[in-house]
C-alpha cells in the first residue's frame, strides 16, 4: 500500500506532462520500447503460471492426477506444520543476518574502491565475480569441499592447532556457512554503491574539511545520508533475493535441507513438497504465502524508508 | 583527489526509487529468479513427436544410475534399435536424486516416458494414480515365462502388473578384508554373528587402525536396514495393508546400537558420517579404503569394489540367527514399467521384453540392475560374469534357503520415508533427539506420509 503511495508521490513530483521537453518524451518512448520484452515476458510466461498456482493452492494436486478442489485446507495445514515453521525460522535468520552483513561488506569495499586505486577496473571485476558465481551449482559443490570436516578450511585451522567442525555437515554450523556464502556475493550491491558514491558532490566533502570534519564525521554526516536511497534500493533487492535462496542449500545439503533440517530454506521445503511428496497443491499455497511475506516485508521497507531515506530532492 | 565527476541529479535519484519499486515487484513475482540450478538435468528430448512414417515408433526410456550404467544402457539400446529398425528409443537418464523430481514433473506435464524405471518405494505412488499401464495387456509381446512367479508378483499392486523386476538384490554388508587383516581382527562367521559382535568388531578395528580408518559406516540413513532388523525380531517395516509393523522400542534399539558405535569410535563422528553418506557408494568408507564394513545393495558391489580397488567381500547382516527368524530378503532391484498413456504401447512392451529376455542385453548389463530376473538368461550369461558378479550371484544363491519371505509392496508415500529416515537419523547422530523420541517421531511422520 505504501509502495503505491510512493508511486503516486513520484508521479506528483514529476510535474505535469507539458513540462517535458521533446527529448525527454523521446526518452520515455525509448524506455517503454526497451521494457516491452520484459512486460511481454511477464504477461505470457509469469502471469499464467502465477494464476495457475493460485488455483492449485486451493486443490489437492499430486502432480500425477488431476487437481481436486479442497478450499483453504492447504492454508490451514500450514498452521500445524512444524517443518514449515522451522523453514520460516531458518529463512528469516538467513535473511536478517546475511543481508545486513552483505550490504556492510559491499559498502566497505565500494568505499575502498571509490578512492581511485590504480587498476580499479580489475578490482571491480574481481570483487564482482562472486556475485556471478555465488548462486551456481559448481560453487556450492566447491564450498561443500572447502568446508568439509577434512576440507581446506579445517586444514588451515589445524595448522594453528584448532579443530574445526564440519562446517556444512553439522547442524549448528551449516546455516552460518551458507550465510557466509551469501555475504561473499556482495559484488552486485557493491557496484551499485560505487555508482552512488560517485554521485555525492565533492563540494560537500571540501566544505566539511574546511569546517574541520574528520573521516568518520564525513562518513556519518555526508556519505551515509546521501547514500540512503542506494542503501534502500540494495536492501529491498537483497532481502527479496535472500528469501528466494535455493540453489546453495539444495546442492550443499543434497536437496534435503539437512543436516537435520538446519538448512531447510522455505523454498527448499516448498520444492520438496511439490516434487518429492506429490503435494503440489500445498507447495502452491506455500508459494503464495512466500509472496505475501515478501510483499509485506517490501511494503514495510518502503513504509519505514521515509524515516531514514533521504532523497535530497 | 577529485577525480570523479560528481553530479547532483534529482531526477536520477527519483528514478532510483522507482527502480527499487519495479525491481522489487519483478523479483517477488518471479520466485527463484535465475535459479534453475537443479543438478542432474540431462538430455530431455521430446518423446511424443508424431510418427515419421507408418509403423515407425519413437519411445522414450527413463532410468537413473551411474555413468557406467548410462554407457552400457545406451549400447543395449543401440543394439535394440538395430534389431528393430522401426523403433527409435530416446534415452532419458539422470542420477538417482534428480530422477524422481524429474519424473514427477514430466508426468505432470503430460510427457510421461514410455518405459519407466521404477523402484518399489514409488511403484504404488505411480500405479495407484493411473500413471502406469498394466503390462498383462501386452502378454503377446512381453514374455514372462522364464521369470519366477514370486518375482513377478513383486510388481503386482492395485489390481495390475505395473512393473516387472529387472533383477534381484539383497541388502548386505560389504567388507574390506584387507582392513580386517591390518587391524588383526578375524573375519566374522556371518551366519552366526550377533549385533553385539558387530559393535565389538567395528570398535576393535577402529582402535587397531590408523586415524581416519573406521570399523564401520553408520547404517541409519537407509530404512531397508531397519526392515531387516525388525524382521529378525518377528516384526516388519510395513504390513501387507501398508500399516507399520514394528514397535517404537525396536526402532529405538536400532538407533541405540548406532549411537553406541559412534561413541565407541566404531563409526566416524556425526559430521563425517553426514558427508560420507552424501558421497554415495564411491565415496563410502569401504569405497575409499577407510572403513571395514558398510551396508549396501549387492548390485553396488561392483561400484564400491572399483572405487576401493580392492577385493570386497559380502557378509550377511549380524543377528540373522540371533532372534526369531532371519531378516534378509530379496528385493526387486528396480522395475520396468510402462506409461498408461504411451502412444506406442506395443513398442514400449517390445523394449521391456528385450531388456528382460534378450541374452545380448543381459551380456552387457550383467548384474548392474540386479541379478537377471529371467532364469534362463541368468544361466546363459552366468559364466560371463566378472568375479564380482559371480560373487554376488553365489551369495544370493546361498541366501535362497535362509530367506523366509519377501516384503510386501510398500504403501503409497513410501518414497518420502527415505527422506524422513535420513533427517531423523541426523537428529539422532547429533544428539538432538533421543533414540526413543526419534522412533516415535519417525512413526508419526511415516504414518502421515503413507496416509495411515
Amino acid at each position: 500500500m505504501s509502495a503505491l503511495g510512493e508511486l503516486a508521490a513520484l508521479r506528483k513530483t514529476k510535474g505535469t506532462k507539458d513540462t517535458l521537453s521533446p527529448s525527454e518524451r523521446g526518452d520515455n518512448k525509448a524506455a517503454i520500447f526497451f521494457l516491452a520484452p520484459w512486460f511481454i515476458g511477464l504477461g505470457l510466461i509469469t502471469a499464467g503460471p502465477l494464476l495457475a498456482s493460485l488455483y492449485l493452492s486451493f486443490t489437492d494436486y499430486s502432480l500425477l492426477e488431476a487437481p481436486s478442489w479442497i478450499g483453504v485446507e492447504n492454508y490451514l495445514r500450514m498452521l500445524d506444520d512444524p517443518r514449515l515453521h522451522n523453514s520460516l525460522v531458518v529463512t528469516f535468520t538467513y535473511v536478517f543476518v546475511s543481508v545486513p552483513l552483505q550490504l556492510a561488506a559491499a559498502l566497505a569495499l565500494a568505499m575502498v574502491l571509490d578512492r581511485g586505486l590504480r587498476g580499479l577496473a580489475i578490482y571491480r571485476s574481481v570483487y564482482y565475480l562472486p556475485s556471478l558465481l555465488g548462486g551456481s551449482v559448481a560453487i556450492a559443490i566447491l564450498w561443500r569441499q572447502i568446508f568439509g570436516t577434512n576440507g581446506l578450511v579445517n586444514q588451515v585451522l589445524a595448522l594453528v592447532g584448532l579443530e574445526g567442525p564440519g562446517w556444512v555437515s553439522h547442524p549448528d554450523y551449516a546455516l552460518g556457512t551458507l550465510m557466509i556464502l551469501n555475504v561473499w556475493t556482495f559484488g552486485a550491491p557493491m557496484i551499485i554503491f560505487l555508482a552512488g558514491l560517485r554521485q555525492i558532490p565533492e563540494m560537500y566533502y571540501e566544505a566539511s574539511s574546511i569546517d574541520g570534519a574528520g573521516r568518520v564525521r564525513k562518513f556519518v554526516s555526508i556519505t551515509l545520508p546521501l547514500l540512503t536511497p542506494i542503501i534502500f534500493f540494495n536492501l529491498v533487492l537483497q532481502v527479496i533475493g535472500a528469501f528466494q535462496a535455493f540453489t546453495q542449500a539444495f546442492v550443499v545439503s543434497g536437496g534435503g535441507g539437512g543436516p537435520a533440517d538446519s538448512t531447510l530454506f522455505y523454498t527448499l521445503y516448498l520444492y520438496q513438497n511439490g516434487f518429492r511428496s506429490f503435494d503440489m497443491g500445498y507447495a502452491s499455497a506455500m508459494a503464495w504465502l512466500l509472496l505475501v511475506i515478501i510483499a509485506a516485508l517490501t511494503a514495510a521497507n518502503f513504509f519505514f524508508s521515509k524515516y531514514w531515506v533521504f532523497y535530497n530532492d | 583527489m577529485s577525480h570523479h565527476t560528481r553530479t547532483q541529479n534529482p531526477g536520477r535519484r527519483r528514478g532510483m526509487r522507482l527502480a527499487a519499486l519495479v525491481a522489487a515487484a519483478g523479483m517477488a513475482l518471479t520466485a527463484c529468479s535465475g535459479d534453475s540450478g537443479v543438478p542432474g538435468a540431462s538430455n530431455d528430448d521430446d518423446g511424443d513427436e508424431p510418427p515419421a512414417a507408418e509403423g515407425e515408433a519413437t519411445i522414450r526410456f527413463a532410468w537413473w544410475g551411474s555413468d557406467t550404467r548410462h554407457e552400457v544402457t545406451q549400447e543395449i539400446l543401440d543394439n535394440f534399435m538395430a534389431e528393430h529398425p522401426d523403433i527409435t528409443v530416446v534415452s532419458d537418464f539422470t542420477d538417482w536424486n534428480g530422477y524422481w523430481d524429474k519424473l514427477a514433473t514430466t508426468v505432470a506435464a503430460g510427457d510421461t516416458p514410455d518405459v519407466i524405471t521404477q523402484e518399489e518405494r514409488y511403484l504404488r505412488d505411480y500405479a495407484s494414480r493411473g500413471v502406469l499401464g498394466d503390462l498383462n495387456e501386452h502378454s503377446d509381446v512381453l514374455d514372462l515365462s522364464n521369470i519366477d512367479d514370486s518375482i513377478i508378483e513383486a510388481g503386482q499392486t492395485d489390481g495390475g502388473q505395473y512393473g516387472i523386476p529387472t533383477g534381484v538384490n539383497a541388502y548386505a554388508i560389504l567388507a574390506d578384508e584387507q582392513i580386517f587383516t591390518d587391524a588383526g581382527v578375524d573375519m566374522p562367521d556371518d551366519e552366526t554373528w550377533t549385533w553385539e559382535d558387530y559393535v565389538d568388531i567395528a570398535t576393535q578395528i577402529s582402535a587397531n587402525t590408523d586415524d581416519g580408518v573406521f570399523g564401520a559406516q553408520d547404517y541409519g540413513f537407509n530404512e531397508p536396514g531397519f526392515a531387516i532388523f525388525a524382521r529378525q525380531r518377528g516384526e516388519s517395516l510395513y504390513n501387507e495393508d501398508g500399516s507399520l509393523g514394528f514397535s517404537a522400542d525396536t526402532l529405538a534399539e536400532w538407533w541405540e546400537i548406532s549411537l553406541q558405535l559412534r561413541d565407541q569410535g566404531g563409526t566416524p563422528s556425526a559430521s563425517e558420517t553426514i558427508e560420507i553418506d552424501a558421497g554415495g557408494p564411491e565415496q563410502s568408507l569401504v569405497g575409499t579404503n577407510s572403513g571395514a564394513m558398510a551396508f549396501f545393495w549387492t548390485n553396488q558391489l561392483e561400484a564400491v569394489s572399483n572405487a576401493a580397488g580392492r577385493d570386497i567381500t559380502l557378509l550377511r547382516h549380524p543377528g540373522e540367527s540371533q532372534f526369531e527368524r532371519t531378516g534378509m530378503y530379496f528385493k526387486p532391484a528396480m522395475f520396468y514399467s510402462m506409461a498408461a498413456d504411451s502412444e506406442y504401447p506395443e513398442a514400449a512392451a517390445t523394449l521391456i521384453d528385450y531388456l528382460l529376455n534378450s541374452e545380448e542385453a543381459a551380456e552387457l548389463m550383467l548384474s548392474d540392475r540386479g541379478l537377471p530376473a529371467n532364469t534362463e538368461v541368468r544361466a546363459a550369461v552366468q559364466d560371463q560374469f566378472s568375479e564380482l558378479d559371480q560373487r554376488s550371484a553365489d551369495f544370493l544363491a546361498e541366501l535362497e534357503d535362509e530367506i523366509v519371505d519377501g516384503l510386501p509392496v510398500p504403501p503409497v508415500g513410501a518414497g518420502e520415508v527415505a527422506e524422513i529416515t535420513r533427517r531423523i537419523n541426523a537428529e539422532v547422530l547429533f544428539d538432538r533427539l533421543s533414540p526413543q523420541d526419534a522412533a516415535e517421531q519417525f512413526i508419526s511422520e511415516v504414518e502421515t506420509a503413507t496416509g495411515q
